[in-house]
Order: structure tokens, then sequence, then C-alpha cells
């Protein structure tokens, strides 16, 4: 049993459609876990579950061996953040960050204390007497994360808490909230549809889809070994083609080309697929070789540090990323290789 | 647009106010002032007069209480409005609206029906055995109370609704995930937020039932005259124009104070320094 665990959880609002299918999470204590998918994909409709502000229509929810499922948001001690952050426009941020403690009935003593310290830790003890309005949208991330962390939770919940930030702030946000998450030690669960962001910030990653988690691993499994074309596709392969099994660790494309990969896979995987940084554009080859497939460069365009092109294969459309200083034209003959290492089959 | 251009276009509207608002009140005004020279005797007579100066206070008093009354259900009803699925939000707004769309002599005959010494009150009370007389309901303050908080009710509602849909649902979450059950984050947070509604609603109310005529003449009779009434019977039944202005600036000037103070306390509930109408 983990520290976090969701059993079966089913959620459906209408009673036809599932928002959520029969899904399983379990979380060790400590990991900061990311739930990540496109919008709609019930990545927040997880968390909620969690929070308590949904209540499955099937399933068990427990943390630390305590069935929550049935107990009220109120009761169950998680600091949430917001994508709105949700501050309270009518309270000061010390207000704000010591509302929890207050409706805990702390004496005033200790939630000035409490307040002060996670204002410090957050860099926010200047803006102590300030109401929300009158603070960036960075300083207002930092008061909705130092309200939720303040009342010590068991667990840590963030539902997009960046994606209102600018693409500078957020980097340094994500990197503030991991560096305070692993000082703290809390449990956390963090819903984005960033996966730069996500890879960037998580000990684990649950990619969903349609209710369903199609994978869940570390960042670095996911980012090299997608299980799924679904995950593949959502974290940046582009290249997909047909493959049949022919020989050991050799797999035959729709033309006849023959390609080795370096890993072993289910007989079930069927679809080959690469990142377009992954393939090797070089000068037409003769002959067949394996591995390597000929093509026509068909378009070009500048990426800033490297060059994409839109080569034409018998295999279909492949896209490859190139910095090499060779550059290739529209209507050039090329040879495309295809490395057994970065080969995946889903 | 050069400054001129746009004050030419105001210039129609300034017209008008100018002539149709503005003459007209100094024109009503201006004699109680004026008696040979500047004077203040009529106001100075009127507030000599206990008579009147009670009149006021219950105008006051009266007003004071139905705003009160339409807060205290006109929060929670509209509340519940703004919470409730989008496809009945529209029934319930409808619903709410539909006494504004019916002329207010009939609102009020309503009330004298179920009022009156054979009123439907008082003829279940006497066949239930809990009076053996009836009792006198209308023609009471009681009665242009009842009658004017069902008048005022809406505006209130709709003011209070506007505002509650207004707050981030969020907010309320992030006061529940943070400790607070329904009801406690209602009070610290959602009530809170309401106030430039409840404040605006207010302004409506009280000065929609200070200066209305048909419910205080209706259903308050003579005994329980209201500034409204008193002025229509100084203008019309006495033919003494000049006390009628007199109790208009009263009403004016009242209404205003009214709006200062309101402002006022909303300045003092709401810290996040809003201004309000």
């Amino acid at each position: 049993m983990s520290f976090v665990d969701l059993e079966d959880i089913r959620v459906s609002y209408d009673g036809k459609n599932n928002i959520l299918k029969d899904l399983n999470l379990s979380i060790e204590k400590g990991e900061l876990v990311s739930l990540l998918g496109p919008s709609g994909c019930g990545k927040t409709t997880t968390l909620r579950v969690i929070a308590g502000l949904i209540e499955p229509n099937d399933g068990a929810f427990s943390v630390d061996g305590a069935n929550l499922t049935k107990v009220p948001v109120h009761k169950r001690n998680f600091g949430m953040v917001f994508q709105s952050y949700a501050l309270f426009p009518h309270l000061t941020i010390k207000e704000n960050v010591g509302f929890g403690l207050k409706l805990r009935k702390e004496s005033k003593e200790t939630i000035h204390k409490k307040v002060m310290e996670m204002l410090e830790v957050t860099g926010l003890a200047d803006y102590a007497d300030r109401y929300p309005k009158q603070l960036s949208g960075g300083q207002r991330q930092r008061v909705a994360l130092a309200r939720a962390l303040v009342i010590e939770p068991k667990l840590l919940l963030l539902d997009e808490p960046l994606s209102n930030l600018d693409a500078k702030l957020r980097i340094n946000m994500r990197l503030e909230i991991k560096k305070i998450q692993q000082r703290l030690g809390i449990t956390s669960v963090f819903v984005t549809h960033d996966q730069e962001e996500c890879f960037s910030i998580s000990d684990k990653v649950a990619v969903m889809n349609q209710g369903v988690i199609e994978q869940f691993d570390t960042p670095e499994v996911i980012y090299n070994h997608p299980k799924t074309e679904f995950v593949a596709r959502f974290i940046g392969f582009e290249n997909f083609f047909d493959l049949t099994l022919v020989d050991d660790h050799t797999y035959a494309a729709g033309d006849g080309s023959l390609f080795k990969t370096a890993h072993t896979w289910e007989t079930t995987q069927k679809v080959g697929t690469i990142r377009p940084e992954d393939i090797t554009i070089l000068s037409k080859q003769s002959g067949p070789a394996v591995n390597t497939i000929p093509g026509t460069v068909k378009v070009r365009t500048f990426l800033g540090k490297s060059y994409q092109y839109e080569v034409e294969t018998p295999i279909g459309k492949l896209l490859v990323q190139d910095s090499d200083e060779t550059t290739y034209t529209s209507g050039d003959e090329v040879s495309l290789y295809i490395s057994e290492e970065k080969l995946i089959l889903v | 647009m050069s400054k001129k251009t746009s004050y030419l276009i105001l210039a129609p509207g300034l017209v008008l106010l100018l002539f149709f608002l503005i003459l007209p009140l100094v024109s009503v005004i201006w004699p109680t002032f004026y008696d040979g020279g500047v004077t203040f005797n009529a106001y100075l007579e009127f507030f000599q007069d206990m008579y009147n100066v009670g009149i006021l206070y219950r105008t006051i008093k009266i007003s004071l209480i139905v705003t009160l009354i339409s807060i205290l259900f006109g929060v929670p009803t509209a509340y519940f409005i703004a919470n409730s699925p989008k496809k009945w939000r529209g029934l319930l707004m409808s619903l709410t609206l539909f006494p504004l769309l019916t002329n207010s002599v009939v609102r009020s005959f309503a009330w004298i029906n179920i009022l009156g010494r054979t009123g439907i009150i008082n003829n279940l009370m006497l066949a239930s055995g809990l009076i053996s007389e009836p009792i006198t309901l209308l023609y009471t303050e009681f009665a242009i109370i009842i009658g004017s908080f069902y008048l005022f009710l809406p505006v209130m509602i709709i003011s209070l609704v506007g505002t509650f849909e207004n707050i981030d649902t969020e907010i309320m979450e992030a006061a529940e995930t943070l400790g607070a059950n329904r009801l406690t984050a209602f009070i610290k947070v959602i009530l809170p937020l309401s106030i430039p509604g409840v404040i605006i609603g207010s302004i409506l109310v009280f000065t929609g039932t200070l200066t209305a005529y048909t419910t205080p003449q209706l259903l308050g009779g003579n005994r329980n005259m209201m500034m409204s009434t008193f002025l229509y019977q100084n203008a019309m039944a006495l033919g003494d124009w000049q006390s009628a202005s007199v109790i208009a600036l009263i009403m004016i000037v009242t209404t205003l104070l009214v709006m200062k103070v309101f402002n006022m306390i909303a300045a003092k509930l709401d810290k996040r320094g809003e201004k309000y109408a």
C-alpha cells in the first residue's frame, strides 16, 4: 500500500459518459507526481477527486491507510493551489496565509509566527500587509503556495499553478516550487498540460488521456520509452509508421525496408516512432541499408538552432530536425538514418 | 475628437437636463428659501412641528427596516439563484422579476385582501381559534413594511445575484480546502465579497421605499403618513405648494445623506478600497 492510493476511481457527471474510468494511481510519501495530458483528459477531475471537491461515483481514495473517499473537503487537510490562485481579495497577504490557521483555532502568536515564517520562505515578508490586488502575478502565485503550505497539509495539490505566468517567471517558479516541496518533503500532485514543465519538476508523471492513465513512470522513462502512441505524440514524437516483426529485433516497414531495434518489444506493438531530432539526415546513399530509408526533401523550415525538413519517403512523410552545417533544399534526394537505439515501438 | 466637439455632443443632453430637471427643481425649491430675502424659516417651521418630524422619522424608520429585511431575505435567495444550474437560473430570475412587471396599485390591493379585517390572515386565525376578533393589520406601519418589502425585494435580489455570480467559485473552494465548512466559508469569504451588491441593493431599496407613494397610501392610510403621502396631501389636498416643496427638498437631502452613510459603511466593511455608487 502506498501513501496515497486511488483505486478504481470512476467519475461521471451524467451517468453515461465517464470522465474518469477505473483510474488507479499510487503515490509514495514525499513524491511529486504530475498529471499530464491535454485539456479534457481528466487530470483536473482527478485532482479534484483527491481534494474532495468531487465525489467519485465508484472507487476508493486513501491517504496513509485512511479511507478518505467520503471525507468532506474541509476535513482532509490538503493544501491546494488553484489555477486562478483564488486569493481572498478582502484580506491582506498575512490574513490570506493565516486563514487556515485561524480556522484551526491556533493562538494569535502561533498564527503570526507560522505566517511570517512561511512568508519568509516564499519571499513575501515585505508584502504582509498588502492586498492581493497590489501584487504581481508571480507574487500572488507565491501567496497561494504559502497559504496552502502553512497548514502543514498531508498533501499539496497544484492545479496548473503556472499557466497564468509569463514564460520566464514560469521557469523560476517551478524551480521554486520544487525546492520548497523537497525541503518540506511534502507529497504533491501537480496538474499541467505542459510536458517540459512537468518533466522538470516531477518525480513521476502520469500521462492521461480520456479519463485513463496511459503511462505512469519517471519523466526519463516516459521521455525515452513512451508506451502508447498517444503518449508518444503528446511528448513530441512526430513520425509514425507501421512495422511487422520479421526476425529477432528486426522489423519490416510497408515497403519492405528493414529496421533493427536495440530494445525488446511486445509482439503487440506494431507502430514504429521516432522524434524528429533523433533522425539523421544524410546525402543520398547508394543501395539499401538496414535502418536507412531514402527520401526527397519537400519543405525546409528554419527553427533557429536547427532546420526542420519534411521528407517524403516510401514509408510516409517524416519530419527531421537537423543542426548540421550541411543543409538541404527542397527537391534534394537524401537518406534518413533511424538509429536502433532511438526507434521506439508503441 | 477635440474637446470642443465633445462638448458639442454633450450639449443636447445638457440642455435637456437643464430645462426639464434642474430648472423645474430650482423653481420649486427656490421659493422655499425666499420670502423677501433669503430665509430658512420654512424649514425651521417644518422641524418645529413634532407632527412633521414624526412623519420624517417614520419614513426613515420604515425605509431602513425594509432595507434590512430585504438584505436578510435577499442574500440567501440571491446566493441560491446564483449557484443553481444555468438552465434553472433564467427561470428563477424571471420568477423574481415577475412582481416588478405588475402594477403597484394591483399589488397593493392584493395586500389589502390579505391583511384586511376580512382578509385571508384574519380569516385563518379566526377559524383556527387563535384569535376571537379580527386584529388590525391593514393601515399600520407593519402593512407598509410588508408591502414595500414585497415591492423592492426583487431589486435587492437582482443586484445581489450579479455580485454572487462574479465571485470566482475557486475562492469558495479555496476556503474549503483550508478547513472552512460551507457555512464558515460563506460567512468569512462570500459575504464580505458581496458587500458591493448589498450596498447598491440597499440604496435602491431604501430610496425606493422612501419615495414610493402607492404602497404607503393604500396600505398605511392617513394615520401612518410617510413623506411621499404627506407631500401629496400638502400639494393636492391642501394646495400648499410651499410646504410640499419643503418636504420634497427634505426627502432629497435625506436620500443623499443615507447614500453617503451607506457608502461609508461599505468603505469600512470592504477593505479592497473600491468606490461605490
